[in-house]
């Protein structure tokens, strides 16, 4: 019974006793020339393990002790297993590396396989009037700066709003779909789904195309994201990610988590890449049933890359990217409209348009 | 009081300083927390609460100030039953928000009419579960103080278009250290509005000079990304970022460590006073180092930012001890072994030391 040395504290005040600690036959003793306390050792709760951090013992009454001495400790005090265990895997660095490896697999392995079938589940028993007060706040919001009202002739817009419809019905389940006309020389031609089935599409997209099938055929694409609630999935997956590497990271300050997060983007954009591919998968079979040959499609996104090519692109790699690249997008198109010898023909045709927007008129 | 010293000193009016040393390493901490993240992970979580207790506790344990360590009491179960409450608050506030956006005021609303209750049970539970010496912190803090500080202060500060904001920051610090008391010993604060205005004014110039080029850069390469190679085209976005970024953590680390400095430099109980020397260039190259460093490895440098910073603040932290007093403990709170069945833990609220 070799004796510990240790600082004990009353507990009424912070005076500091150096003293012997004597364990054995059952009894905790304290020995110094001021002090001398005896305690049954059943009573005394021994603090776990941690690294080599002083070791308290809790003293019935209110007083504790504290030692340097971790072995000796060790020697009486019996550790919960679990204890034991996770004092055996922080020792050890080769350890350390195995739990970085698993840690960034469980990462991955939550955020990109275990979250989108749950965030498709909660997606699909949203009620889709519950999403179109949220479509509508959103329009008005982009009303303020991005979107003017359109310039189109009626009729064009009567007579795009007409197919809409039929492409609509053709749709199957995508609850009530709404087009929007908007001028907006900020965004250029392009179109977005907003949540509750509203589709804006700009004037400069319906100037851009050379017939009412490339319409369309973007509109197609837009239902699409109505289709699979992708603002929706959008939503929930954004926040769960958060969400999940704020829990990670943990404790620290916010500005150096946010460092810690830029991986988690980049799988944000991933998964906008997926519902880009997603949406033209539906496109072309929507098309297809509607009697319109997805040849339009790959023709108007052709255009539109070129459009925007002259432009101040940013010059995002693939992997930042929120749309898969276009060739990617356009081989899928012609792919499925079959007939080369048509496509040869949509070809010229095209740089021959591209020629004539190369300066817009505007 | 002073019946019971026995150190070398008592009694003598000799003054001496006493500075915090951190014992721990990034190495010891990195495995402690991977396999604290391990866990978390495999529990979906709930192991977190397990993990947050064992961090402070190493933390803590690794902190020798006066030739004595910190100890942390925490229960697991009781953080945990913050953390389940707080997750579900946010879950039902991003959800909800998302798809009635007017909901969001509603939250706001009553976040603001619990966050007095909060803050306070919060601090609470964090000051009584930790010691030194076997002598629990208390907060004294009530929420009625609370809503005084934050909520009127803020208000004050949107009144006033921002121009009170560094008296709101002043009153808010003190409040949160003058609460705190060791055993019996209490802590008072006094702090010069002035001072803070000094602060956030000579900080509001530092990043307004820095910032500018970040906000006319962009316009110039613009302007120029024509002549600018398909491969460097990147640079016209990522440029004004890091440049605004840099600004910000200049601003960031100055008003830190210059109101830091003030907060502790005015900061005395009984026989003692506390003084902090935090140099904002310093901090500053810390906090860019830690940030890059993180960015990086994708987060595995955490440990070891969170280590150094914790290091350079110990480093620039003293206390002058010039009449030595033998510090009590409160009789309400003194049992060490009671268990804290609180509700806190709600926001992680450390204070400087």
């Amino acid at each position: 019974m070799t004796p510990i040395a240790a600082g004990y504290f009353d507990g009424k005040d912070s005076v500091r006793h150096d003293v012997s600690v004597l364990i054995g036959a059952g009894k905790v003793k304290l020995v110094s020339r001021d002090v001398s306390l005896e305690f049954d050792a059943r009573q005394v709760r021994v603090a776990p393990r941690l690294a080599d951090t002083p070791r308290w013992l809790y003293l019935p009454g209110g007083g504790a002790c504290v030692t340097l001495d971790n072995a000796a400790v060790d020697r009486f005090a019996r550790e919960k297993p679990f204890t034991r265990t996770l004092n055996r895997l922080e020792a050890r660095p080769v350890y350390a590396v195995a739990a970085v490896a698993l840690v960034v697999a469980l990462v991955w392995l939550l955020i990109d396989r275990g979250l989108p079938p749950v965030v498709d589940y909660i997606a699909e028993r949203i009620p889709r009037s519950a999403e179109k007060s949220l479509g509508e706040d959103t329009l008005e919001a982009l009303g303020h700066n991005w979107l003017k009202p359109s310039t189109l002739p009626p009729n064009r817009m009567e007579t795009l709003r007409r197919k809409f419809d039929e492409l609509g019905m053709a749709a199957g389940d995508v609850g009530p779909l709404r087009l929007e006309f908007r001028a907006s020389p900020a965004i250029g031609p392009n179109a977005f789904a907003l949540p509750g089935g509203i589709i804006v599409v700009t004037d400069e997209l319906v100037r851009l195309a050379r017939n009412d099938e490339e319409v369309l055929a973007v509109l197609a694409h837009e239902i699409g994201h109505e289709r699979y609630r992708h603002t929706m999935r959008h939503l929930l997956q954004g926040s769960a990610t958060a969400l999940i590497i704020a829990g990670v990271t943990g404790d620290i300050a916010s500005t150096t988590s946010l460092a810690a997060s830029a991986p988690a983007l980049l799988l944000q954009t991933k998964y906008s890449r997926d519902y880009e591919r997603e949406a033209d998968a539906f496109a072309i079979t929507l098309l297809q049933k509607d009697g319109i040959g997805p040849q339009h499609f790959a023709a108007i996104l052709k255009r539109l890359e070129y459009r925007t090519k002259d432009k101040h692109r940013l010059g995002l790699p693939t992997f930042l990217s929120t749309h898969p690249p276009t060739e990617e997008r356009e081989a899928l198109a012609r792919g499925a409209a079959g007939g080369a010898a048509k496509v040869e023909e949509d070809d010229s045709a095209d740089d021959a348009a591209e020629k004539a927007l190369a300066r817009p008129p505007h | 009081m002073d019946k019971g010293a026995t150190g070398p000193g008592a009694g003598a009016q000799a003054t001496r300083v006493v500075r915090p040393e951190f014992t721990g390493s990034a190495g010891e901490y990195f495995r402690i927390w991977i396999v604290n993240l391990f866990f978390t992970l495999i529990t979906l979580g709930i192991y977190s609460a397990w993990a947050k207790v064992r961090k402070k506790k190493y933390f803590y344990g690794n902190t020798r100030f006066d030739g004595q360590t910190f100890d942390y009491f925490g229960q697991p179960v009781a953080i945990l039953k913050g953390r389940i409450v707080a997750f579900i608050a946010f879950v039902i506030y991003a959800f909800v928000g998302e798809l009635y956006p007017v909901s969001r005021f509603v939250f706001l609303g009553i976040a603001a009419i619990l966050a007095p209750w909060i803050i306070v049970r919060a601090l609470t539970f964090n000051a009584r579960n930790s010691a030194h010496c076997g002598l629990r912190f208390h907060f004294s803090g009530t929420p009625k103080q609370a809503a005084g500080v934050y909520l009127w202060g803020l208000v004050l500060a949107i009144v006033t278009a921002g121009l009170a904001y560094p008296l709101f920051m002043k009153r808010q610090r003190a409040f949160l250290v003058s609460s705190h008391q060791y055993g019996l010993t209490e802590l008072h604060c006094e702090l010069s509005g002035w001072a803070f205005f000094g602060v956030y004014f000579r900080a509001g110039l530092l990043v307004m000079l820095l910032a500018a080029p970040a906000a006319l850069l962009p316009q110039y390469l613009f302007r120029h990304s024509g002549e600018l190679p398909e491969y460097l085209s990147w640079a016209t976005w990522v440029l004004p970022l890091v440049l605004i970024y840099a600004a910000y953590a200049v601003g960031y680390a100055y008003i830190q460590a210059r109101t830091t400095n003030l907060l502790w430099n005015g900061t005395s109980g009984k026989g003692f006073r506390f003084s902090s020397s935090l140099s904002a260039n310093t901090l500053m190259k810390i906090y860019i180092g830690n940030v890059v460093a993180v960015a990086c490895t994708g987060g595995l440098l955490i440990p070891w930012a969170v280590v150094r910073t914790l290091k350079y603040r110990l480093e620039s932290f003293a206390m002058t001890v010039t009449h030595e007093v033998v510090h009590q403990a409160n009789p309400h709170f003194a049992r060490v072994g009671a268990t804290g069945q609180e509700l806190g833990d709600f926001f992680n609220f450390d204070l400087g030391l």
